[in-house]
C-alpha cells in the first residue's frame, strides 16, 4: 500500500495512524514458535499464543450492567473460530482472535515474509489467497478493535465506511473464507461493536485532561497549539479531544499516503504506531512530526507531548492474567449460544459453536500436559483429572453435535444438559487443582516453552533427508 | 467365536461381567502376538541406530531412527495404557536430552552428535518394553481404554508440525498410530461388537477408514485438521459406546487402566 499510494506530505495533521486493518486472526494453533519444515505457516512464526496475560475485553453491554445478547455472543464465537476462514488460514486454526486478542492488537504477531516488524502483517500478501496478492511488501500494524463502532471509516486507509462490508472483505478477500451467512455477519458486527475502550480515568469530559501533573498538561497545551508554520494546524485539529480523538478522515502526512487519522483512545496499548508499525514509541511518533512539520519542539516539549500521549492513551487494567478462570468463563459464554441454537434447531450454528469450543477446549487440554512432559515435576494425578475433565467436555460437545447433524434436537437438549452439568460440577474444581502443574504456572510454562525452545535451537538448518 | 461373542454380549446385557473373558483371552493373546511383533521392531531399529551412530553413519542411522518410530508408535494403544513410566522414558517431550525425541533433536540436527548415553539408555528402556508386552497381563478393558486414547490424541492438531518435527515424520506417526487403531479392533473388537450392534461396528469400520484417508496425504500441511478433529472424535464416542455392548465399562481417556 505504502509503495502503490505514495504521496507529498500532506499540510494536513497530525495524524500518527493507527488504523482499523483489515486483519483477522490466527488462534489456537499448537507450540510457538513454530520451527521444522512440516508446518502450515512459515517457520519463525510467532503468534505470542502461549502469553501469560491477555488483553482485557470491556464490552459496553456490561459497562451499563446488562447482558450481552445472542447476537454479541454468536459474534464472539464467530469472531474465535477458524471455520470462518479458509485455506492456509483455516488450516492454520487462525480465527479473527490471533491477531487481535480479546479484541485488542497483537504486537508480538510476526509471520516471517508477511510481518516487517511484530505486530504488522501483510494483508495483501501471497500466503492467504493468492487472489489477494498485489505482489507488494507492503504490511500494516495490527489494529486494536476497542471502541470500533466510534472509528468509521474502515481500513488502514478509511476506504471503507461499513464495518459490515469491511469484516466481509476481510473473510471472503482476505482469508479466502467462504461467504458468511448474513447472520454471522450481523453478529461478528455486534461483537464488535459491543468492544468499548477501556476506561481512562485521567480523562474528563471533552476529552480534557483530569490532573495536576504539570508535564501532562503542558504536553495538553501543545498538543492544541497551532503549528508555527502553520496556524491552521495542530495536532487537536486532526485527533479531536471531545471526538475520540479522531476526525474521521485520511490525511497524507508523508509517511507514504493516505491513511486515516487513528484514535489515540488506549493507544498505549496499540505500538507499533503508524499505518505500517514503523515506530515503536511516541517519541519516534513525536520526532517523526516535529521534523516533519517543523514543529520546532524542544527537548522539554517532546517529553511532555509524549507525557500527554501517555495520560490519553492509558487505559483501567489493560491486560489479565491469562487463568484457569478466564478460559473457562469465555467457553461458558460460548456455549450459552447453543441455549438457543438446540431449541431452534439451528444445526448450523451447533456445528459452528462445537468446532469453536472444542478448539478452545483441546487448547486447555494443552495446558495440562500429560505424564511424557518431563519439564513438570509432579502433579501427575491432578493434570489427569483435568485433562480427563476437560476431554469429558468434549466429547459430551460432539454427541450433541452429532444428534443435531441428525435432526435429533431432543437428544442434543439433554446432551447440552449434561454438558451444563459437567461443565458446572467438576470442571473448575478440577482443573484448578492441577493448576500448580501446568502451563498457567509462570514456571511450568517456561520450562516447557525452553523445552521447546531447546529442541528448536538444536534443529537450526536441519532438514529431513529421508 | 461369532455365536461365543453373540451369547457374551447376550450374558453381559442381562448382568453378567465375566463372560467376556474367554473370546477376548485368545484375542488378546492373539493381539500380543502382533505387540511383540511391533515391539521387537522398534527395538530392532534402536540397536541399529545405536550400531550407526557409532559407525558414524548419519544417513543410516536417520533411517533407523524411523523404522525403530514405526513400532513404537503402531504400539501405542498398548504402551499408553499399560507401561506409561516407560512411555515417560522412550517418548517424552517436549525433551531434547532423553528418549525418542531427544534423539531426534540430535539426529536430525545441522550437526549431529553429543548423543552421550541416551542411545544406550533407549535400547535398555525399549527391552525393558518389549519383556512387559510378552509377560505383562493385557485386560481387554485395558486395551478398549488405550485404543479410545490413541483415538482420540490422533486428532489432535499437528499445524506446529507435531512432536516429530524436526525430523519431519509427524505423519507417518499418525498414520502408524492409525494402524495400530485398525490392528486391535480387528483383532480383539471387531467380532464380538459385529455380533453386538452391527451398526456401531460399521461405524467404528468407517470412521477407522476415514481416519485412515485423511492421512493419506503426501505432507501434513495437507491434511485436514477439522476433519481429523471430528473423525477421531467421532470415533471416540463410538469407542465409549462400544464397552458396554462388549460387556466391558464406557472407556476413559486418561488414568491408570484396569
Amino acid at each position: 500500500m505504502t509503495a502503490r499510494r505514495r504521496g507529498r506530505a500532506s499540510r494536513m495533521a497530525c495524524a500518527a495512524v493507527l488504523v482499523l486493518l483489515p486483519v483477522l486472526a490466527v488462534r489456537h494453533a499448537a507450540s510457538f514458535p513454530l520451527y521444522g519444515d512440516q508446518t502450515v505457516l512459515p517457520a519463525g512464526t510467532e503468534l505470542n499464543q502461549d502469553a501469560l496475560t491477555v488483553p482485557r475485553e470491556q464490552f459496553r453491554t456490561e459497562a451499563a450492567e446488562g447482558i450481552p445478547s445472542y447476537m454479541v455472543k454468536l459474534g464472539d464465537l464467530a469472531f474465535n473460530s477458524p471455520a470462518l476462514l479458509g485455506g492456509i488460514a483455516r488450516q492454520a486454526g487462525m480465527s479473527c482472535n490471533t491477531c487481535h486478542v480479546a479484541g485488542a492488537s497483537n504486537p508480538k504477531f510476526f509471520i516471517p515474509g508477511l510481518s516487517r516488524h511484530p505486530g504488522t502483517f501483510d494483508t495483501t500478501g501471497p500466503l492467504f489467497n493468492a487472489k489477494a496478492d498485489n505482489g507488494v511488501f507492503d504490511p500494516v500494524r495490527i489494529p486494536s478493535l476497542r471502541g470500533a463502532r466510534y472509528l468509521a471509516p474502515y481500513g488502514n486507509d478509511g476506504r471503507t465506511a461499513s464495518l459490515r462490508d469491511f469484516v466481509r472483505n476481510v473473510i471472503v478477500g482476505e482469508f479466502a473464507g467462504p461467504e458468511p451467512s448474513p447472520a454471522i455477519l450481523d453478529a461478528l458486527v455486534a461483537y464488535i461493536q459491543d468492544i468499548d475502550f477501556l476506561d481512562n480515568r485521567r480523562l474528563g469530559p471533552g476529552g480534557r485532561l483530569v490532573t495536576t501533573d504539570e508535564a501532562q498538561l503542558r504536553g495538553q497545551a501543545l498538543f492544541n497549539k497551532p503549528f508555527p508554520n502553520d496556524p491552521s494546524l495542530s495536532c487537536a485539529i486532526c485527533h479531536v479531544p471531545f471526538g475520540a480523538f479522531l476526525d474521521h478522515r485520511q490525511h497524507d502526512v508523508g509517511s507514504g499516503g493516505l491513511f486515516k487519522t487513528p484514535t489515540l483512545m488506549n493507544a498505549n496499548f496499540n505500538a507499533p504506531y503508524f499505518h505500517d508499525g514503523r515506530f515503536d514509541s511516541y517519541e519516534q511518533v513525536v520526532g517523526y512530526f516535529d521534523r516533519v512539520f517543523h514543529l520546532e519542539l524542544s527537548p522539554q516539549d517532546t517529553r511532555d507531548l509524549v507525557a500527554y500521549l501517555n495520560a490519553i492513551g492509558d487505559g483501567w487494567r489493560p491486560n489479565v492474567a491469562n487463568r484457569i478462570g478466564v478460559q473457562l468463563q469465555e467457553i461458558s459464554g460460548f456455549a450459552s449460544v447453543l441455549a438457543t441454537a438446540i431449541p431452534a434447531h439451528d444445526a448450523e450454528t451447533v456445528a459452528l459453536t462445537v468446532d469453536t469450543i472444542d478448539n478452545e477446549l483441546r487448547e486447555l487440554i494443552e495446558q495440562f500436559p500429560d505424564h511424557r512432559d518431563p519439564t513438570i515435576p509432579g502433579g501427575q494425578a491432578e493434570r489427569q483429572r483435568a485433562r480427563s475433565v476437560l476431554k469429558g467436555m468434549l466429547l459430551n460437545l460432539s454427541r450433541i453435535e452429532l444428534a443435531a447433524a441428525a435432526g435429533d434436537f431432543d437428544r442434543a437438549a439433554a446432551e447440552f444438559q449434561n454438558y451444563r452439568y459437567v461443565a458446572s460440577a467438576n470442571v473448575g474444581a478440577a482443573l484448578r487443582a492441577a493448576e500448580p502443574w501446568s502451563l498457567f504456572n509462570p514456571k511450568i510454562h517456561d520450562a516447557h516453552y525452553d523445552a521447546i525452545r531447546q529442541m528448536q535451537a538444536l534443529q537450526t538448518a536441519a532438514k529431513p533427508d529421508h | 467365536m461369532f455365536q461365543v461373542a453373540l451369547l457374551c454380549v447376550a450374558l453381559a446385557t442381562a448382568g453378567s461381567q465375566g463372560c467376556h473373558a474367554a473370546p477376548f483371552d485368545e484375542a488378546t493373546e492373539r493381539y500380543r502376538g502382533y505387540m511383540i511383533a511391533d515391539m521387537d521392531r522398534a527395538l530392532a531399529g534402536s540397536r541399529q541406530l545405536r550400531d550407526y551412530l557409532n559407525a558414524n553413519d548419519i544417513a543410516a542411522a536417520k533411517e533407523a531412527w524411523i523404522k525403530a518410530r514405526i513400532g513404537w508408535e503402531r504400539s501405542e494403544v498398548f504402551t499408553s495404557a499399560f507401561i506409561p513410566e516407560l512411555d515417560d522414558a522412550i517418548d517424552a517431550w517436549p525433551d531434547a536430552a532423553a528418549g525418542f525425541h531427544g534423539i531426534e533433536a540430535k539426529l536430525f540436527s545441522a550437526n549431529p552428535g553429543g548423543f552421550g548415553d541416551v542411545l544406550d539408555m533407549l535400547v535398555a528402556h525399549l527391552t525393558e518394553a518389549d519383556a512387559q508386552v510378552r509377560a505383562m497381563p493385557l485386560t481387554p478393558q485395558g486395551l478398549l481404554d488405550g485404543v479410545t486414547r490413541l483415538s482420540f490424541e490422533v486428532g489432535d492438531s499437528k499445524v506446529d508440525g507435531g512432536e516429530s518435527r524436526l525430523s519431519g515424520t509427524s505423519l507417518d506417526d499418525m498414520r502408524n498410530n492409525a494402524d495400530g487403531i485398525e490392528l486391535a479392533y480387528s483383532i480383539l473388537f471387531a467380532a464380538s461388537l459385529e455380533g453386538a450392534d452391527p451398526q456401531l461396528a460399521v461405524q467404528i469400520r468407517d470412521g477407522i477408514d476415514k481416519l485412515k484417508t485423511i492421512l493419506k496425504v503426501q505432507d501434513l500441511r495437507q491434511v485436514d485438521p477439522e476433519d481429523l478433529q471430528k473423525t477421531s472424535e467421532a470415533l471416540v464416542v463410538a469407542w465409549q459406546a462400544a464397552g458396554p455392548k462388549l460387556g466391558l465399562a464406557t472407556p476413559t481417556l486418561e488414568g491408570p487402566v484396569k
